[in-house]
């Protein structure tokens, strides 16, 4: 048992140092019990990017697990803060049945958006994916469960493949995430153009706190391409936009908005406001590589209705959350920037990224001077940039070391951390395992 | 220059140096004069989401605040927060309100205030109890929030008559002791916890601070050390030293004089109440452990009756029932007869006839200042559509409140002679 665990965390080290994890082939049933037709003969173990057992193409399942933990320090210094946490411990497993459906399961066994201070209310589930993809055509394949709405590059980046330590403050805040629904998508001309087409029964995990609803049945709509790759150097050039809309009910007597919170501490720098009606999510991005170095861009836009919110119940103009970010990286060991980076050295691989991003919110017009409260015609903006500077160092294709330093700025000194007119550094580093 | 316009320029200038010199000039009259101004009733309008008052009175427990719009005369102010607010007299129905200026914008003042109370009265069907105590403690010389009578409407729709409350804060403070600098401390009894009265908890000041001694400055570093010590010298000091001991901490003449005004207005819920101390503030400056009371919250003035006997609560309870502080410093005689004379001097403070009284109308202050209410507000509590109880039990306990006012100076009175 014990060996069995040392072997397999052997193949987590580089390349080189030890001997690269072969693939463990299990023993044919027919060698231990020689009958010709057995149909358990093609049955074999394989480690290439994740454990595999697999029967030819009769079935595939992979093991996945993804193991973060963190040591960081705001520099807003919030009371209560965990400076060492496991960030993330997900198991799970993905395969493919016939050749033509594909199918997802994942849990998280720690994460601290899991932990509701009020159980049973609104309540996160572990469960992250649970999926299955029925492949029709490359053009129509149809999932349904729980998997990540359509929108936003970087929400639809997976944990174990971000350039930086926290997803930007878009992705965080104004994607939706994960959800349960049913999905239409597919791929045209080689990949070069994807679509995406879902239901969803409410507006993702991003969207939904202890004390905030969310909104309901939502519709997504992604389109992605690379209309460049016959220009050399832009090749590896995918564009994408996407776009949602979903009710907005205001059942609960709390405020249903969106809120804004700082990177590492979570404060809140945008409380929710009242809102009612729809929620419409709008979003471009670009993604860009070339040989060792690649950028990312992305600009997203949430617009909420807010009918009947006044203080004299009158309609409000749409509460407007925005954000964008620009993000580069630099392979400085020269391997192809892929997510992840696969080493080629010895020691590994080691990465350079730096990232520049705002999100703030206000309201989309409005009479009457900016105010702070949360039935104001016209809001107060409140948001903040920031700024990521980072170093990752991939050991292995599994493992990964990261090191961000981020600045944030916060925008209204009244809804910040820190003193008026002041911005702060919070360093964090991530031991990474992701198999 | 033309010598016209040169004469003219030196003309405007003396006229402005004479305008700038006139005492008019430099006196600033207080803004909140006017908002507390007790001799008018005024009518002040909220106007708030119709489903967040509705969920303000059906959550009346929560301190969720919501946004609204504030307008009084003819100032309007936006962007204000209410929450719900009182112990005993919180009610979904006729909702005690409290208004903060700065909810939502930290600068925020409305006429230099950052926030007051809208009093509900649900606990006193006279609706006076409260008015008529600050009003008594002012004449007695002790501080006390202003107070004045509203008529409220939410969504231009009356919801009741509601008493206007001076908030205990930093500008109460610099109103009241001319400065604002010093350690605020709302003693805060949660209604579950055991009745304090001033024993020995232990030194630990965390058993003091927050609660029951909520910090209301400085409530990042409250000093509650200052608190601990306090009660140690309550408490653990010899006799010979009490005093001395305790006058480092408090001002035993102005607490004296704070628990025999309560005494006279047959409070029940205050420093000697029935279920231990409640409804004060403290306040010390900021380089002096003294501290002084102010009072808060007297709807259970009155209630008692005008047969309150003035030792009630203080020697006729077992020793662990009384109020460590009160009783060590009664023992010492020129403060007892401090208590016996301030007891004295309510009764002529709250039985003085004014000299411009017509003749055979013996009415004393305090009668009439019932009158003066009943006159004000009777339209208006009789029109009142969320008061808990009814337009005759309204009536019946302004009587026996006038009932009172012309008994209770000779049962004190007389109580003080039995003890002298």
């Amino acid at each position: 048992m014990l060996s069995g665990v040392f072997a397999g965390l052997l193949t987590l080290l580089p390349p080189g140092l030890f001997s690269p994890p072969a693939p463990v082939r299990q023993a044919p049933v027919a060698q231990q019990a020689p009958t010709p037709r057995a149909p358990a003969r093609d049955i074999e173990f394989r480690w290439r990017d994740h454990p595999q057992v697999r029967n030819g193409r009769l079935f595939r399942v992979d093991f996945v697990g993804k193991f973060q933990w963190d040591a960081r320090d705001p520099g807003d210094d919030p009371s209560d803060f965990d400076n060492f946490e496991i960030h993330r411990a997900r198991i799970g497993i993905e395969g493919e049945l016939f050749n033509r459906v594909q199918f997802a399961i994942e849990r998280e066994l720690t994460e601290r958006e899991v932990e509701n201070p009020n159980p049973g209310v609104n309540e996160k589930s572990a469960w992250k994916d649970v999926y299955v993809d029925a492949n029709i055509s490359d053009a129509l394949q149809v999932r349904a469960g729980k998997f990540k709405i359509p929108f936003g590059l970087e929400q639809l980046t997976g944990i174990s493949n971000l350039d930086f330590v926290y997803r930007s403050l878009s992705a965080s805040y104004l994607a939706p995430a994960r959800d349960v629904g049913v999905a239409l998508h597919g791929r045209f001309f080689d990949r070069g153009l994807t679509y995406w087409a879902g239901w969803f029964v409410h507006d993702g995990d991003n969207a939904r706190s202890s004390t905030i609803d969310g909104a309901d049945d939502t519709l997504a709509v992604r389109v992605t391409g690379t209309p460049l790759r016959s220009i050399p150097g832009l090749a590896k050039t995918e564009l994408g936009g996407a776009f949602t809309v979903s009710d907005l009910d205001n059942v609960s007597v709390d405020p249903n908005g969106l809120r804004g919170r700082t990177v590492m501490s979570q404060f809140v720098f945008y409380p929710p406001v009242f809102v009612k009606g729809h929620r419409r999510r709008y979003e471009i991005d670009g993604d860009w590589s070339f040989g060792p170095v690649g950028a990312r861009a992305e600009y997203t836009q949430v617009l909420d209705s807010r009918e009947g919110q006044g203080l004299a119940d009158q309609d409000l103009s749409d509460a407007r959350g925005r954000a964008w970010y620009v993000s580069g990286t630099w392979v400085l060991t020269g391997e192809e920037k892929e997510r992840p980076v696969r080493p080629s050295r010895k020691f590994g691989a080691i990465e350079a990224a730096a990232r520049y991003e705002r999100l703030w919110f206000d309201s989309a017009g409005g009479e009457g001077p900016p105010l702070r409260n949360p039935r104001a015609d016209n809001m107060l903006p409140s948001g903040e940039h920031v700024l990521s500077l980072g170093i990752n160092w991939y050991i292995t294709r599994w493992v990964k070391l990261q090191f961000d330093t981020i600045r944030e700025e916060p925008q209204d000194p009244e809804r910040s951390p820190v003193p008026p007119g002041e911005a702060f550094w919070s360093p964090v580093f991530r031991f990474q395992v992701g198999i | 220059m033309h010598p016209k316009r040169h004469l003219l320029l030196v003309t405007l200038s003396a006229l402005m140096f004479v305008a700038a010199s006139s005492p008019t000039h430099t006196q600033v009259a207080d803004p909140t004069d006017a908002f507390f101004d007790g001799s008018v009733l005024h009518d002040v309008k909220l106007w708030i989401n119709s489903r967040d008052w509705e969920t303000l009175k059906t959550n009346f427990l929560s301190n969720a605040y919501y946004p609204a719009d504030l307008q009084w005369n003819t100032e309007t102010i936006r962007n204000v927060g209410i929450r719900s607010r009182g112990n005993g007299s919180r009610s979904g129905f006729k909702p005690g309100l409290r208004v903060d200026i700065d909810r939502y914008a930290s600068t925020q003042k409305f006429l230099g205030l950052k926030s007051f109370v809208l009093r509900n009265n649900t606990q006193d069907p006279s609706e006076m109890h409260e008015w008529l105590s600050m009003l008594f403690f002012k004449r007695m010389g002790l501080p006390a929030p202003r107070e004045a009578y509203a008529r409220l409407f939410v969504n231009n729709q009356y919801v009741g008559l509601y008493t206007i409350v001076e908030s205990v804060d930093k500008s109460f403070l610099t109103r009241t002791f001319g400065e604002d600098s010093g350690y605020l401390f709302d003693y805060d009894y949660p209604a579950d916890a055991a009745p304090y009265y001033f024993e020995d908890r232990g030194r630990d000041p965390a058993i003091y601070v927050p609660l029951p001694f909520k910090p209301e400055t400085h409530e990042n570093d409250a000093r509650p050390e200052v608190i601990a010590n306090m009660v140690q010298a309550i408490n653990a000091s010899s006799g010979a030293v009490f005093r001395g001991a305790v006058a480092e901490f408090i001002d035993l003449g102005q607490f004296i004089r704070h628990v025999a005004s309560e005494v006279y207005l047959a409070e029940q819920d205050g420093v000697v109440g029935e279920w231990g101390m409640n409804n004060f503030f403290m306040y010390r400056p900021e380089f002096s452990n003294l501290f002084r009371l102010i009072v808060w919250d007297k709807s259970q003035a009155f209630v008692m009756g005008q047969a309150y006997p003035v030792w009630h609560n203080i020697t006729d309870v077992p020793e662990a029932n009384r109020n460590r502080l009160l009783n060590r410093a009664l023992e010492y005689p020129d403060l007892r007869a401090l208590y016996l004379d301030t007891l004295l001097e309510a009764g002529r403070v709250a039985s003085e006839v004014p000299p411009d009284a017509l003749p055979g109308d013996t009415r004393g202050w305090l009668e009439r200042e019932i009158d003066r209410a009943y006159t004000l507000i009777a339209p208006s509590v009789l029109a009142d559509p969320l008061k808990p109880y009814t337009n005759d039990e309204f009536v019946a306990s302004v009587e026996a409140l006038r009932v009172f006012a012309r008994e209770r100076t000779s049962f004190v009175n007389a109580d003080v002679a039995s003890s002298r």
